[in-house]
Parts: structure tokens; sequence; C-alpha cells
């Protein structure tokens, strides 16, 4: 029998969704409505009676104070209504916990096709068309990739029937089959490729046909039952080759051309020259780096009992598709790369960083989603993840610009501790051993992620999966996490790894490689819904997931915890040391491939890649003259979007969870202006702390990719810096998403050029991470983000990104007492700026406003730098500053309002103090974004000692902090240029996102 | 900021003796932190997995709630809360763990709900616990009026008169909250009555400590009459939607950073790193450990 519970909150009670909704109706489509209301649906489809239905609607899903509920349609008073439920297949983690409610409170058991499956009803009254009804459900409560929608008309409704009953259910009546591959020529391998969306790469192929062709291998293929290559076999090698999983660009040979100076070079494998030969010459000097490299996350000592771990991901193409679920899906995701690094870690903290297009673009170009609905729907998709995870999301960056139109980018960055030592070995060490079990823990295996958006063309019946589509389920995941820790605790993990892209196939695929073998039974498998084939099983992305090994004598204790958590754990196969990887189902051999063949004989990707400089490109500086309202400029400038304040998107995640927040994402007298950095106590019963911070600044990518990426390892690095981090611990996380580089004369004129870009970023990494002594922990290479946008007459346009390359910088603080806030504290404190200001506009937010781009990039001289940075750290330890900030993208000006507003104090900054050399114009003093440079206030008492300790550094004295709160810059001849009241300034600066909550 | 000195050094051993209990599991969250602190307030605290007191363990090792004089439901998001934040985890308390739970109350023990426990206390009816009855849901938290989840420090003013154990000695406090669901709504009548008995430990304040009237973010849910915690008549059951474990050391406090300067230029510095929160965890061990 099927029955449907509609709750809804009583008339009394504000519907705080409903207002959220009415409010972005508003400002997405200009729709205005009186009054928007939900209902809560859960279709139970069960063999409960009347008096069960009754018990759990009122002891568990009607709240009696707030809520009034109903077995018949509770609707009433409105003009439209819309329901929205899952398609068939989507994760419906509120559906299976009312099941598990219902089944605890009544003590029955569902069957296996009885389910609870829950949706949504809104009541809109408003005087509102069909069409703009349909553009509320389609557009702004259902995503059609997950959900379905229906709306009704006050006179179409029936209000004994009310929606019916809608049940989601996956029917594929499809007998799981294994299909042979012919093997006639290359075309004919190429052709099959295309049809089944399997993604061969074109070089690949004759390896691939080389290989099932050779005698060898035919002769043992027969052995087990085998000849041609069947799907299982080639969705394996498709996934294991793809670049995703396999950096094909990354280790790709680059014909690097100069064609200014007629300089070549050939730099063959970008990866292994820039970053791991980079790294591992720095893990030589230092002796807490502890693992990089090979693992799901790099590793870092945080004191003599523990490590902690980092890594960083993107999650850009799903979260385009659909935002809200492709940035949960990425930020649960890459949680599960510390809790799979080593034997395992404990989950710290996590980091966000979104880029997208205007978000009041009212422009001629259609990208799927507009940025404003894009954006609140990844701000949410990280919220939630976020924050259901336990995890605190304390730093984040928001950059905008037109180029993201095509993609935007969603970056995700976690953060894990473990104990050093787990049983009698370093908790970093891991490997599969022949007879370990393999176990597979968590979600269950459906149709999820399988083909990504090539599926999305599929046409769709109700009870089709919606496959391709993840939605990442912090709630499975957390019981998971908390799980994986005991039994790492107990010595039951010999290796973990976590199902991501590419799904068992890569997880097992790549752990096998420790025995060399490994034998799976596909049947054993828990599945979503049966009917899946072998090779959907063996790729398909289901979140959720760890792999682990697991020794037959530690199984039953494994086994017990794993259930004590309410985590499904499987056994469905084992590590052996046959040279195989062997796949079977019921009986019947469905892969049997050599371990070593995918290591052997496949050609490297090549590109040719050719530099023009910023000159030869005709880039020059702007004629442009000295402006004379510096007021109104730095007014501007604080409430340009990339600059102004986005402390909506902060106060919507869970910064504290764990208890040791030590600096928060926003600082200073109000809570207001954004850190430095943020700072973390992972062990709370210690004062160590972790402090991690980001930069980001693709504006420069216009000029040279080179120097941006210098510059944004410098910010990094000075961000850290500037609330105490230790200059001799700098762990790097690189995090690369670029524009397609392959040349295409049609689709890709521009491919050489952005491929010489990427090699000139990756040799900035190269050139400046040994000087900074910064390994590169992890790392993470997102290519193709371009998009085709459609324009004002139908035509398409190719939109790519900036080149655009975050860069993470973590260390270890001593004694978090020792940290520093940016905002100034008292007046009558001296103010310093340490470093030199140069005459480099280029790429700046000012040229950026005035309309241009400039040519003197700022650039950096690591090693007139470190000797500051070193005093710096020394100046902290000896307590000697009270308050210190890094000068970031907008310039002094912009970054001494920060010191400012974060005090509410005033400052009288005298411009003939400033180390610079940019000569006698003041807006290259005011706005140039030269490195190297930060904003210090000192105690007059701590002048003397500050000072002997920056002598001879690029330092100067440049003012002081006032009680009245006046924003004064004067210049050579003491005049006043800039005279501003800091609480208008702070007002303006907060003004352009200030409505949002 | 100063740690709590006199007597509780003198008990300091029967302290110890003070067990605490810590759920975890099923997407619970703060049970670290909340431990931590319990183990900075003297007791002996530990964290369990909620089905070690349900589930059919092996014969002995079961875990019973009467081997504990605190029991801890932290923050979180259990279940999901996808049906009301702490709905199924009051259904499952309840049903496996409801006599266990009346005999904890009846022999004078403590028990303390923050943020998704408090939830899951009213929805079990364990506050307010008018007149003794521990079944009833009269009051609940719902959806902040923001619509949107809140990551904000809070000023709360405590209510000296309160019967509440917890916070005995207490004016004032700064705490985080950091949730979607907390607004306090009850009918008015319930209100009242919550007012009249004392029941209304923490309402959300200025940050000077004076009263607001229901300005955002100062009240950062639109809870009536700016409640941010009650407790049931007789003081030992308290929840509340504020992170007392969250303020565990001084760092923890947005301000201090600036606190710190200040101090120094009054040639001071911090006599304790204590955070102002462990004086809730405090007052709980104290309560009990007297009565050992």
């Amino acid at each position: 029998m099927v029955s449907r519970l509609e709750i809804r909150l009583k008339k009394e009670l504000k519907d705080p969704e409903g207002a959220s909704i009415k409010r972005k109706s508003r400002e997405y489509f200009g729709i205005e409505v009186e009054d928007i209301r939900s209902i809560r649906i859960l279709t139970i489809d069960s063999g409960l009676d009347a008096d069960q239905l009754e018990q759990i609607r009122m002891e568990i899903f009607t709240n009696p104070v707030t809520e009034e509920s109903s077995y018949l349609p509770v609707a009433s008073g409105f003009d439209w209504i819309i329901w929205v439920g899952f398609r068939p297949g989507v994760r419906d983690t509120a559906g299976s916990t009312a099941k598990e409610a219902i089944e605890d409170i009544l003590g029955v058991t569902f069957k296996n096709n009885e389910a609870v499956y829950t949706s949504k009803l809104y009541e809109i009254r408003g005087n509102i068309d069909k069409h703009q009804a349909a553009e509320i459900a389609s557009e702004l409560l259902a995503n059609d990739i997950i959900q379905q929608w229906k709306i009704y008309s006050k006179i179409d409704w029936d209000p004994d029937k009310g929606i019916g009953f809608q049940i989601p259910k996956v029917i594929l009546n499809h007998e799981p089959t294994v299909n042979f591959v012919p093997l006639g020529s290359d075309d004919e391998l190429k052709e099959i490729s295309l049809k089944r969306n399997l993604a061969l790469q074109e070089r690949d192929i004759p390896v691939i046909r080389n290989y099932f062709l050779r005698e060898d291998v035919r002769k043992e293929r027969k052995k087990v039952g085998l000849d041609l290559p069947t799907d299982v076999e080639l969705e394996y090698i498709s996934q294991a080759r793809s670049d995703h999983c396999n950096h094909n660009t990354f280790k790709g040979l680059f014909r690097y051309h100069d064609i200014v100076t007629g300089h070549r070079e050939t730099v063959d494998n970008l990866f292994k020259s820039c970053i791991e030969d980079t790294t591992l010459k720095i893990k030589k000097e230092k002796d807490w780096i502890v693992s990089v490299l090979w693992d799901n996350a790099g590793v870092g000592r945080f004191d003599d009992n523990n490590y902690y771990v980092i890594t960083g991901e993107t999650h850009n193409s799903p979260s385009n598709m659909e935002a809200y679920g492709g940035s949960v899906t990425g930020i649960v995701g890459v949680y599960r790369d510390p809790m799979g690094a080593g034997k395992g870690s404990r989950l710290i903290l996590g980091m966000y960083g979104f880029c997208v297009g205007p978000r009041e673009y009212r422009g001629d170009l259609r990208p799927h989603l507009h940025p404003r609905r894009l954006l609140d729907g990844v701000i949410e998709g990280v919220r939630d993840g976020g924050n259901k995870s336990g995890v605190p999301t304390p730093f984040g960056l928001v950059l905008f610009d037109k180029s993201y139109l095509g993609k935007s980018l969603v970056f995700v960055t976690a953060m894990g501790i473990m104990p050093a030592v787990i049983g009698n070995e370093s908790s970093h060490k891991k490997r599969t051993s022949p007879g370990d079990l393999i176990v597979m823990s968590g979600g269950r295996v459906g149709k999820d992620g399988i083909h990504g958006v090539t599926a999305a063309s599929e046409t769709f019946t109700e009870h089709t999966p919606a496959g391709h589509v993840q939605i990442g389920d912090p709630y499975t995941q957390k019981k998971l996490h908390d799980f994986l820790l005991e039994a790492r605790n107990e010595g039951l993990i010999s290796f973990i790894t976590d199902n991501g892209g590419g799904g068992l196939s890569s997880s097992i695929g790549e752990s096998a490689r420790f025995s060399n073998g490994c034998r799976v039974d596909l049947a054993k498998v828990p599945l979503k819904y049966e009917g899946l084939d072998q090779w959907e099983i063996w790729i398909s992305e289901s979140q959720e997931r760890m792999t682990i090994a697991v020794k037959p004598e530690h199984l039953d204790r494994f086994m017990e915890l794993s259930s004590r958590h309410a985590v499904e754990s499987t056994v469905i196969g084992e590590y052996n040391d046959s040279g195989y990887l062997r796949l079977d189902y019921k009986n019947k051999t469905c892969a049997y491939i050599n371990m070593d063949f995918l290591e052997s004989g496949f050609p490297q990707w090549e590109f040719d890649a050719e530099w023009l400089s910023a000159e030869a490109r005709g880039l020059t500086e702007p004629v442009l003259g000295e402006p004379d309202r510096h007021g109104d400029i730095i007014r501007d400038l604080l409430s340009r979007p990339n600059i102004c304040s986005r402390n909506w998107i902060s106060r919507q995640y869970d910064h504290e969870v764990g208890g040791g927040s030590v600096i928060k994402p926003l600082t200073g007298k109000g809570w207001d202006i954004p850190s430095d950095s943020v700072v973390i106590r992972p062990l709370l019963n210690s004062n160590r702390g972790i402090v991690v911070s980001q930069a980001l600044n693709p504006f420069y990518s216009e000029i040279d990719t080179y120097h941006m990426t210098a510059v944004t390892i410098d910010e990094a690095v000075r961000r850290t810096l500037a609330v105490g981090g230790d200059p001799n611990h700098l762990g790097g996380v690189d995090n690369f998403c670029w524009p397609t580089i392959e040349y295409h004369p049609v689709n890709n004129p521009d491919g050489k050029y952005k491929a010489a870009q990427l090699v000139r970023a990756n040799q900035a990494l190269r050139d400046y991470c040994p000087g900074y002594g910064i390994p590169l922990l992890s790392g993470k290479d997102s290519m193709y983000i371009d998009g085709n946008l459609q324009g004002k007459y139908g035509e398409k346009h190719k939109i790519s990104g900036m080149p655009t390359f975050l860069f993470t910088v973590c260390s270890v603080i001593e004694d978090v007492s020792r940290c520093i806030t940016l905002d100034a504290k008292f007046p009558g404190d001296l103010v310093y700026i340490l470093g030199e200001t140069k005459d480099e506009l280029g790429g700046s937010e000012y040229y950026r406003m005035m309309g241009s781009v400039g040519l003197n990039v700022p650039k950096v001289a690591a090693k007139e730098l470190l000797p500051s940075y070193m005093a710096l750290f020394e100046a902290v330890k000896e307590g000697l500053l009270s308050s210190c900030h890094a000068v970031c993208r907008g310039g002094l000006a912009v970054h001494l309002a920060m010191v400012a507003m974060a005090g509410e104090l005033g400052l009288e900054i005298s411009c003939p103090g400033i180390p610079a050399s940019t000569g006698p114009d003041l807006s290259r003093l005011l706005y140039s974004e030269s490195a190297g440079r930060f904003i210090i206030t000192v105690a007059p008492d701590k002048r003397e000692r500050f000072e002997t300790l920056f002598s001879g550094l690029k330092t100067g004295r440049v003012g002081v902090v006032t009680e009245s709160p006046r924003f004064c810059i004067r210049d050579g001849e003491d005049a006043k240029v800039i005279d501003e009241d800091v609480r208008i300034l702070k007002d303006t600066w907060k003004k352009p996102f200030g409505g949002l909550i | 900021m100063t740690r709590a000195k006199g007597h509780f050094e003198i008990r300091d051993e029967k302290r110890q003796r003070v067990k605490a209990l810590v759920l975890t599991g099923y997407g619970l969250n703060c049970d670290y932190e909340t431990d931590y602190s319990l183990k900075l307030a003297g007791a002996e605290s530990c964290r369990i997995h909620i089905n070690e007191f349900m589930e059919n363990q092996k014969p002995g090792s079961k875990k019973l709630l009467k081997d504990y004089h605190i029991l801890i439901i932290g923050g979180g998001f259990s279940w999901a809360d996808d049906h009301g934040a702490g709905v199924i985890m009051a259904s499952k308390l309840k049903r496996h763990l409801g006599e266990q739970i009346e005999k904890f109350i009846s022999d004078g023990k403590l028990i303390l709900g923050i943020c998704n426990g408090f939830q899951a206390l009213v929805n079990l009816g364990l506050l307010p616990g008018f007149e003794n009855n521990y079944k009833e849901r009269r009051v609940a938290l719902t959806y902040n009026d923001s619509g949107n989840f809140i990551d904000t420090w809070v000023t709360l003013k405590i209510n000296q008169a309160s019967p509440s154990v917890f916070t005995k000695g207490e004016l004032k406090m700064e705490l985080p909250v950091r949730h979607g669901e907390g607004k306090f709504y009850a009918s008015d009548e319930d209100i009242d009555l919550l007012f009249k008995n004392n029941q209304v430990v923490l309402q959300y304040a200025g940050r000077d400590g004076r009263e607001v009237n229901d300005i955002w973010p100062l009240n950062p849910n639109g809870s009536l009459k700016n409640i941010a915690g009650i407790c049931d008549p007789t003081g030992r059951i308290f929840g509340l939607m504020p992170h007392p474990e969250a303020f565990n050391h001084y760092t923890n406090h947005p301000d201090w950073t600036r606190k710190k300067e200040a101090l120094i230029r009054e040639g001071k510095s911090s006599a304790s790193v204590d955070g102002d929160g462990i004086r809730i965890f405090r007052n709980a061990v104290k309560y009990i450990a007297d009565r050992l």
C-alpha cells in the first residue's frame, strides 16, 4: 500500500524557505509573488496499517508545536502549486533515514521493494501565469538532471487526490551482460569507442589492439575462458588512461618555442620536471616532509606524535551542470582523500574557492546557469557538504570574471590529522599483500557518474535512473569516517583508498599494484538497484565509498565495528600476486589484464607551445594621467566585486566545529574583515596550530602566467606569515585550472599559446618553490575550462577561462598564542610598511577599473624578500607586532584601509616613508600590486627593537594609528590626498553584497 | 578567564570520579571538543557510539547509562536532520533508552543537550519537562528566520534565578552559535510558564550583555523572547543552542588577539588559558562531585 504524508509549518509560523524562494524569484527572474510556503511529503510504499501510519505521523514526523500534517492533501488557498521530487535512482537520504526511523519505532522491517520517498510541494500565492510558475519550478526549485516537477493551477488541482502517488523506483529490467569487442582494425575499434562512449584515445588504440592480439596474451586469456576484449576491460582501460586519472597533459611532451627570442626547448613531462623533481629535492632538505607525490594526500609532520595531511581538488564540470550537487559532491569527495591518506586521517579543515561570472551579469551570452544562481548553488553545496561532515570550513576565496561564464570553477581543499605511528609503523605507510581481502565500505553502487555528462543526452523515462550525476551525501560519509578511524586505531587497515573518479576500477586497479594482482567478484558488490552491467559496476562513481585491504584474521572485528557504526562493508575479492587483474561475475571471468599493461607502451601526449611575450602581443602601459580624486578611487576600489565584502558566504559555513578555532575567517573589532589566513588547533590539548591560506591571481595571466604563478605563491606565503606562520615550514598545494591547450585550427586556434602559458606557470613553480622551501605536498590539474555559449543571434561563442592557479600554503605554529590579526589595535601605534612598492600596475585592480591591462606585471624577487620574511618571523616570536597584514589585490591604499576598517580606528599615513621605486606618481605608489609587502603596526615602546630587527631591510615607518576614525594619506608636500571616514569606507566596502544573508 | 579557585582544588579527587558520557555516531559531531571540555573540567569523560547502548552487544559488553553521571548529547546533524533537527535521534533514544533515561533523571543525574542535542531533548520532551512530564513535546527549535545556517558569536544573558546547576554564579557569557534550526518557538502560554518557572536560562543579548529586541544577528535566529537555552524545573536537564565546548581555550574567542594586546599594554598577561565555556562543564562536574 502506498500512503502519502504531508507535513507543513503551522500558518502562524514564518516559512523561511518559502521566503528565500520568493526573494530568488524576484532577483533571478523578476517574478513577484505574494507568498510561497512549502509542504514536506513522505511517500511511504509499505505494508504499514492505519494505526502504524498514525503512530509514525504523530511520534516522529510531525512536531506538534510547529507543524500540522495529514495523509490527505493539506494544500489550500493557493494560485499555483509545484511538486518537486527526485528522479529514480537519485540518493534520497531523507527517505532512507525515514525508513530507518519507522522500522525502529514500529519494530518492523521493510521488504526489499518497500521504501520511503521524500518530495516537496510549494504553494504559491500571487498573480503569475503558468509560464512564470513553470520558470520558478524548472529554474529555481527543480534541477532537471536529478529532479522531476509538476505544476498545478488552483483550477487543475483535485483537493481529494492532490499529487497522487509518485514512486521514483528504479526498474531496469535488464540482465547484466558482458559484451565482446571485435578487434578487426584500428578504425573499427575507434568507431566502437565512439559509439559506446568509451572515450578511448585515438593514439592508445593501436597499443590496446596489439595487446589483445599478442599470442602469449591470447593463450593466457583462453585459460580463463576469454578471447576478444570485453567491454569491462575496455571501459577499465579507458578510465585508467583518462586525463583525469592519468594526468596525460601534465605528463605530456611540450615543444616550447619563444617566437620573439627564437629560444626552443623540449619539456618532457611537466609534472616530473617542475613538480616532482622540485619537491623531491626539497624533501631532502626538510625533515618535516613525511610523504609526497604518491598517496591521496601529502603528509607533513605536525608534532613528534602526529602528522597532518593536505590535498586540493576541483569539481568544475559537475558544478556547472548542477551547482548544488556538483559542489556538495566536490567537498564531500575531497574529504575522502585525507580519509584515504596513509592508513587514514581524521578531517580537521576544509576550504573553498569559487571563480564565477559576474553576479549581476546582464550580457547576451547564455550560460547553462546564470552566475548568480550558480554561485548560490555552489555556496549552498559546500555549506551542506562541509557543515554536515562536521568539519570546519574557515577559509575561502571568491572571484568574479566574465571569462568564467564558459565554465565556473569550484576548488575544494581538505586537511586531516593522524597519529604518526599506527601499530608498529609510520601511519603514512600502507600496502596490499597477497591474501588481503578487498573490502568496499560505505555507499552502494548505482549508475552514478558513469560516462559523466555524455549521458545527459539520453532520453529519460520515468524509471530511468538519473545516472551521471552524483549527489554527495555527507551523512553517510560521516558515519564511514568515524568507523574508519576506529578500525585504523585497532590496526585493522592494511591499505585504504577512496573511490572517486573511475570508481572501483581506479581504487582496486591502483591498490593491486602493491601485491601485484587481484581477483574481484563483481556480483558481490552491493548495488542500489538490480540490472547494472558488469562494466558499470566496475567504473561507477557512486559516492561515499572507500576500498580497504583487510587481513583475513582482522575481518570479524572490522565487520563488527562496521555494523556498530551502521556502515555497510562487503568483501568483494582479494589481493594476490598473480600479476593479473581479474574480474569475475557469477563464476565467469569478465576481465583479465596484466598488471603492468597500463604502465607500458602507451604514447605520451604531445603539445606545441608557442610563447609570445606581452610586448609582442601588443600590450603596453596605458596612457593614463594622474587622477586628483584618490578618495573617490579608494571608495570605488573598495566596492568592486573582487574586493568588497563577501561575508555572507563565510557566515554560512561552520568554521568552529572541532573546537580549535584560533584565527577565524573574519576578524577585527566588528568581526567582519577577512583574515590573511586561518589558524586552528587540531589537537585541543596542544598549543600547536596549523595555519593555512590560499591565493588566486588569474588577472596577471593576461600578461604572463610565469609571474602570475610567482606572485600567487608569494601571496599565499605572505598570508601565512602574516598571522605567525613559520617560514621554515611551508607546505604547498598547486591547483591548476586551464583552458584547453591542444591546438586546433578552428576550435582552438590559440591552443599553442595556452600550452606555452601552462609551461611557463609550471616553470615558475620549479623556479620559486626551492627558494621558499615549499614542497608541493599535493596538487590537481583540471584542464578544459572552456564553454560554448549561445549569443544574441543564436551563434555560439567559445569562452575560455583565464589560466587560473590556486595556491595553498600551510604551516605549523609552535604556540598559537603568538598569532596576530590584521586589525589596527591602539591609537598611537606606529605604522610600518615592509617591502618595496614598484612600478607594477600591470594586471592590477586599479588598471582594470580604468579599463586597461597594462604591461608591468608584479615580479617576485624571492631572494631579496626572504630575509625580511625571516625577520618578520623573529618579530612574531618576540611579540613585537600589534597587527600584521599582507598587501595583495588592490595595493597599499586598499589594504591600509582594511587595517583601519578592521580596527575601526584612523590611520595617518605619509607617502614619503613608503619604501618605493615608483617615481613621483601617487597612483603607482597607492595601487601597484607589488609582491613581498606587509603592513605592520607596532606599539611605541617596541619601536627600537622592531627597527633594529628590520634595519637594512626595505622597511619604512609611514605613520600612526589614530583614535579619530579618519583614513588619511598625505603626499610628499604633506597635502592630504585621501581623507575619508573609516566608517563610511567600511559601509562602502560592505554595500555591494550587503543585502545577502 | 581565570581558572576557578577555592574548593575546586580540594575536590579534585572527587571530580575525577565524575563520569561523563558524550554520545557519538549517526552524524553527530563536536564530540572531541565536548569530551575535551569535560576532561578540562575534571571529569572522567568518554565518547561512546549510540549503538553501544542499543544494539545486541556481545554478552556483558553493552553499555548502560547508569554507569555515568552526566549525559551529553552534543552538536551535529544526527540522522542528517532531514525530518526536523534532532527528531530521529529523539525517537531512537526514546525507544531504546527511554526507561534508562527516566531512571537517570530520577537518580538526580545531569543531562546536557547542546545544539543538535538541545533539539533532541525538546523532541524527546525532556525539556521543558513541565510538572515532571518528560514525554511531551511542548517547545520547538525551528528554522532560523533568515532561512540560512549561521556561524557567529553571541552574547548570552544568564538568568541567575534559574535552577540550572550548569550556570550557577554566571551573569553573562559569550559563545558561538552554528545552526540552521535554532529559533526557539512555543505557545505564548508556555513561554510565560518558562519565565515564571525561571526555566529560561539563556537569552541572546547585546554585546554589552543588555537585552536586545530581536535584532539580527545579536539574536541570530529569531528565537521568541531571545531564548537561547532552557532547563527543566529541577535545573538538572539543560539545553542550549550555543556551543560552550567551542570556547574551551581563550584563543577561541574572536577578540582574543585584541584582548591580549590590551593586557600587554597594561603590563598584564592572561591568567588562564581556559575558555569561558568550560565553566558550564565545571559547574556540572562540581554539582556531581559535591554529591559523591
